[in-house]
């Protein structure tokens, strides 16, 4: 995978109140562009929250968050042409098929039809689905939907695409489809990724660089085997054993 | 407008082949006609069973003299099936009448002959023995009233007769013939002013109203659903992060919403028409009322202009509600229980439209109505048949546009999901509080 020294994904300081509850607490990191970074937590450690910043659907407390040099407050117009954004457990319109989603999507982000044609023939391809992207979307299980949704983020060809929890509530068999599709798609297209998961394993086959984020903040930082060899661990969810204990 | 479009189809075949949407709206179209089809057949089959069979009355000739035979022989002229009864006691009758299909028990009591000829009141008892209250049993009971009736009047013609063979007993009876007119705008019309009121009650009185009423909360639950399913799916997080602006994102919902309300107000049209056309095509509710639409007033081409620029103003206004109520709902059941506070400023202007005449209501009342563009259709299709649009409809119209260009701003800016998470957290807590407060 070919990664580039320029920031893509450049978060200072980010604090992010939610009334008196503080969800990220001077989070600070920076993606490189064209490498593939997870945030892994558990629970309510703040991944979320930080990505949706990022998709510029909530707006920091404190601090600065920047994607491709675009402020996420003040160019939120301009970071949303270059992101592909999928929620966790995100859901597509259940009466539409495969195809006609695809299509609206890629006919909002491209006005020019064949652009747009061009990108549902990708997405098609990357989904995989087969005859089955006629069908409705109510008939897709929950694996299909997220392979669906993976083909819409990659079709786009967005310089940074968004994932939170991407395999979350998959079998082994489509988590592992779907693991494939990200990291293929993101190195043929070039495309800069920053994904959450709770899933250590995972991230280890995914990604270039991991940060372990707890109570909003980051508590550990670098490429798996920086982590594993620092903390003299074996894989990364021991890792995030001996950095939360030492918290 | 490039990216509102396929937000617009998307909208629109999303809607159109969601079951909880599409059999809401085709259930009119099947269910209303099935009733008015269901209403006919049973008042035709009354109707038939009636004049085959002839209504049954049994009698109770205390009298026992010419006239009171005479008597019978007449209600029997006139389609009556009457039978003399054996007993002479009315409970007995009564009693006996309850295990057969006479319905009717007449007595005719002493003096009956000697009070008509000596031009007394005479009295008959009748008793309708009720052993349902469908159809046929009131179509018997108001059968044996016309022909008593009937009989009364042949009385009086026959003494008018008896009395003054060259008079015309009708022109004693009816004195003055009274021809109304009824001025409408420039128009004199040969009909009295209950008879159009009748017309006008059931059509742009009643009718339109409900109409306009139906689509307004139709088209506001349809938003509200729509966008409640959006936040349910998370499919508005997504959408939100496509670089489009909030406003095409809620313009998509607003005009994919109103097409589908449209859609389905064109059917519960056609389902009234085919229910009414049911009920109307049988013989004894085809009266002369129903034949003088084409005497009633035309409206002018501005009125209609009006009313639909004013209907399509009231649209958007109820979708903006609506798609507040959706976006402020994180699942389907908590819109569903909350789209009912969106009726209250559509059906309370209707109500208050159609029962009074805005000007006469009191000043709060007024202000109520006039504050709220949904009720501006009402008023323009009270008016517009018979006099010149009120001016406060007039102006009404560039008001509730602002209004409604309001609310919709309003709306775009709520679709920041910083703002509703924030107000889905309050929302969601204050529910949890009040189910947990003893």
């Amino acid at each position: 995978m070919s990664v580039n020294n320029s920031v893509a994904v450049d978060v200072r300081n980010l604090v992010k109140l939610f009334g008196s509850f503080k969800a990220l607490d001077g989070l600070s990191f920076q993606v490189n562009e064209g490498e593939v970074f997870g945030l892994i937590g558990p629970n309510g450690a703040g991944k979320t929250t930080a990505l949706r910043i990022l998709a510029t659907l909530l707006l920091p407390t404190k601090g600065s968050v920047k994607v491709f040099g675009y402020d996420v407050t003040s160019q939120a117009a301009d970071v949303r042409r270059i992101i592909g954004y999928l929620a966790e457990d995100a859901g597509a319109y259940r009466n539409l098929s495969g195809l006609e989603y695809l299509s609206i999507m890629a006919r909002v982000y491209f006005h020019s039809k064949d652009k747009a044609l061009e990108a549902v023939n990708r997405a098609v391809d990357i989904s995989g689905l087969g005859g089955r992207i006629h069908d409705k979307i109510k008939t897709y299980s929950k694996g299909m939907k997220r392979r669906l949704q993976i083909a819409r983020v990659f079709m786009l060809k967005p310089k940074l695409a968004i994932l939170d929890e991407p395999t979350a509530g998959l079998d082994v068999v489509h988590a592992s489809y779907i693991r494939r599709l990200i990291k293929e798609y993101a190195s043929r297209y070039g495309v800069t990724v920053i994904m959450s998961s709770h899933n250590m394993f995972e991230v280890e086959y995914i990604c270039d660089r991991v940060a372990l984020i707890n109570k909003g903040r980051i508590v550990a930082e670098g490429t798996p085997d920086q982590l594993k060899t620092f903390w003299n661990a074996s894989n990364l969810e021991e890792v995030f054993i001996k950095v939360v204990d030492i918290e | 407008m490039s990216s509102l479009l396929p937000l617009i189809e998307k909208e629109i075949k999303d809607l159109l082949r969601d079951p909880r949407i599409y059999i809401g709206l085709l259930a009119p179209v099947l269910i209303m006609p099935i009733i008015g089809l269901a209403i006919s057949a049973a008042m035709q089959s009354s109707i038939e069973t009636i004049s085959r069979e002839g209504v049954k009355v049994a009698v109770i000739d205390l009298d026992g003299t010419p006239t009171s035979r005479e008597f019978m022989d007449f209600i029997r002229s006139l389609g009556l099936n009457v039978s003399e009864s054996s007993l002479l006691e009315v409970e007995d009758t009564i009693e006996e009448l309850k295990g057969s299909d006479t319905r009717v028990l007449m007595v005719v009591p002493n003096g009956f002959e000697s009070n008509i000829t000596s031009f007394r009141r005479a009295q008959v008892d009748v008793f309708f023995i009720i052993k349902s209250m469908g159809l046929s049993s009131i179509g018997a009971f108001s059968v044996v009233e016309s022909v008593l009736n009937a009989y009364s009047r042949a009385l009086v013609e026959s003494f008018i007769s008896s009395k003054s063979p060259e008079v015309n007993p009708e022109e004693v009876l009816n004195p003055l013939t009274t021809i109304s007119h009824t001025v409408v705008k420039d128009r004199i019309l040969k009909i009295s002013p209950s008879v159009l009121f009748n017309q006008f009650f059931m059509s742009s009185g009643i009718i339109v109203p409900v109409v306009l009423m139906l689509v307004s909360i139709s088209v506001a639950q349809i938003a509200a659903t729509a966008t409640a399913v959006e936040n349910e799916e998370k499919t508005l997080e997504t959408l939100l992060t496509l670089p489009i602006s909030r406003y095409s994102i809620l313009m998509g919902k607003l005009v994919g919403s109103a097409v589908v309300a449209m859609f389905g107000t064109i059917l519960f049209i056609v389902g009234l028409i085919v229910y009414f056309q049911s009920i109307f095509s049988l013989p004894i509710m085809a009266g002369e009322d129903l034949t003088i639409s084409l005497e009633l007033p035309t409206a002018s081409f501005e009125s209609y202009v009006m009313l639909f620029v004013s209907l399509l103003i009231a649209i958007f206004f109820a979708t903006s509600l609506g798609v507040i109520i959706g976006a402020l709902s994180s699942d389907v059941r908590i819109s569903g229980s909350l789209v009912g506070f969106v009726q209250i400023p559509i059906m309370v202007p209707m109500f208050l439209v159609i029962y009074g005449d805005a000007r006469s209501l009191p000043l709060a009342l007024q202000l109520f109505i006039y504050a709220l563009p949904p009720s501006y259709p009402m008023l323009i299709a009270q008016s517009m048949f018979f006099s010149e649009l009120p001016f406060e409809a007039i102006l009404g119209i560039p008001y509730s546009a602002a209004f409604t260009v309001f609310l919709v701003y309003l709306t775009s800016k709520l679709l920041v999901p910083e703002k509703l998470l924030s107000l889905q957290h309050k929302l969601l807590m204050r529910r949890m509080k009040s189910k947990t407060m003893p």
